[in-house]
């Protein structure tokens, strides 16, 4: 067993590999943690890299593998990258939503039945609300793809990021996203941190390091402490939460998050419950 | 360059540094592991520019700092070593830091000048000035160097001595084209400092 695997099996490392599949998005969302548009660098990691990540992270002793963004539906054959990814180690792949239909859906068809989950955000039940922060029509696309995922035998969890939840709120929302096929378990809650666009915006909450958990996160730029941690800010990549520039092997970075956990002093763990 | 301010009083003008040509890190953005080196203020533009890629960072500091701090050498004659290679690099931001440190180590301001020149330079103890062919011949030519370099300096220096001093102007001159290809720059202090020895 290795080192890492032994870490991750205690418990003392998170077992989740995070990939940043691409910064460009479809989306503007004003809490945005990098800055991702339609127009910004792409920051792309190709499918062949994400599927060598996630096989060293197998063979390290990782447990599961997310791939985030930007919007990673924008990169084609995203849905068979993460059914390869999905066959490796059981991935969420987070999405706005906004993009399953037409040969997208279709596409999508491939992930049913596998270890891919989609995790879609949906930030509340009034339109305008969650269109606000996220862009026009926002919340009638994903209205539609959630059911149109789940009826084709995806697997589809809601995230909602949010300053402040009202619990009448709150409510509005869980009763929504059961009518849409989500159970409970498969909805979670996180709050706006205070990166990225946010920072700009002066929204969220403020973190360090010792906040967020050390979730190894790969990407174009170099592996991170936390998805959290590549974020940026005025077109630039933040370095503060960055481990290495090395991302392959995987071991490299690994070693230093490991390193640098194993030299926190105890009880200096996740303080946020942030996912 | 010195210049005559309106009262009259000599004062030296200090030249804008150039810009770097890639960001140099500050606390506020340093990754996780090269934190340590921020937390005494600002590390210089060498770290600052490391920084970015901080497994790379980790081991050239460390390497670095044995190779150029306090060792079986003595300090004057290492400075010896770096002033007289970074002279013979050209290497702008080096030959400022190191002409302070140089001073600090107790060069005087003449010994500096005299490091700095270009050409065939000597010292006065024979012992530097065949410490000073060598760090021509190797810093400051391609190919072997000459057989005669090589037996003045054995005359002068014991087996190990050579071999760090000779790693030391390697060193040196791959800190001298880092410096200078990416345009670090010479900090304010360290200018202000030559200036006032009349080094600018």
């Amino acid at each position: 067993m290795t080192a890492i695997a032994e870490a991750v099996s205690s418990g003392e490392l998170p077992g989740r590999v995070w990939m940043y599949s691409n910064y460009h998005c479809n989306l503007a969302c004003s809490y945005c943690l990098t800055e991702s548009g339609p127009g910004v660098t792409r920051r792309e990691l190709t499918g062949e890299r994400m599927i060598e990540v996630a096989r060293d992270a197998a063979e390290l002793g990782f447990t599961a593998l997310g791939v985030t963004g930007g919007e990673p539906f924008l990169l084609q054959d995203m849905a068979h990258t993460l059914t390869e990814l999905g066959s490796i180690l059981p991935t969420i792949g987070l999405t706005n939503g906004t993009l399953f239909t037409g040969r997208r859906l279709a596409a999508a068809e491939e992930m049913a039945g596998t270890d891919v989950t989609l995790q879609i955000s949906l930030d509340s039940a009034d339109p305008d609300i969650n269109d606000a922060a996220r862009g026009p029509e926002n919340f009638a696309k994903v209205i539609a793809a959630i059911p149109a995922l789940v009826e084709r035998g995806v697997t589809v969890r809601i995230a909602t990021t949010g300053q402040d939840p009202d619990a009448v709120a709150a409510a509005r929302l869980c009763a929504l996203h059961r009518d849409l096929g989500v159970p409970d378990e498969d909805h979670v809650v996180r709050p706006i941190i205070n990166r990225g666009r946010a920072a700009e915006a002066e929204m969220g909450v403020d973190v360090t390091e010792s906040d967020l958990p050390a979730e190894l996160t790969v990407t174009a730029d170099g592996a991170f402490w936390s998805p959290f941690g590549p974020t940026v800010v005025a077109g630039q990549l933040d370095t503060d939460l960055l481990l290495t520039r090395t991302t392959v092997p995987l071991r490299v970075p690994a070693q230093t998050l490991l390193g640098l956990l194993q030299g926190r002093p105890a009880g200096a763990d996740s303080t946020l419950n942030i996912r | 360059m010195v210049g005559m301010a309106a009262d009259t009083e000599v004062v030296a003008e200090v030249s804008a540094p150039p810009m770097p040509r890639v960001p140099l890190l500050d606390a506020a953005h340093a990754p996780l592991t090269a934190r340590p080196y921020f937390a005494g203020g600002d590390p210089g533009p060498i770290v600052a520019a490391l920084a970015s890629i901080p497994e790379l960072l980790e081991v050239t500091l460390p390497f670095l700092s044995t190779v150029l701090n306090a060792s079986a050498v003595d300090a004057r004659t290492k400075e010896i070593v770096i002033v007289r290679t970074s002279a013979r690099q050209d290497c702008r931001y080096c030959i400022d830091a190191h002409s302070v440190v140089a001073l600090d180590t107790g060069l005087t301001v003449e010994e500096v000048r005299t490091l700095t020149a270009p050409g065939p330079v000597s010292l006065p103890d024979p012992d530097e000035s065949a410490l000073l062919d060598w760090i021509d011949a190797v810093a400051g030519a391609i190919g072997a160097v000459p057989d005669g370099v090589a037996d003045r300096l054995a005359g002068s220096y014991r087996d190990f001595e050579i071999v760090e001093l000779t790693l030391l102007i390697g060193a040196t001159m791959m800190l001298n084209r880092f410096c200078t290809s990416l345009s670090l720059p010479t900090s304010a202090e360290v200018a202000a400092r030559l200036a006032r020895e009349g080094l600018a």
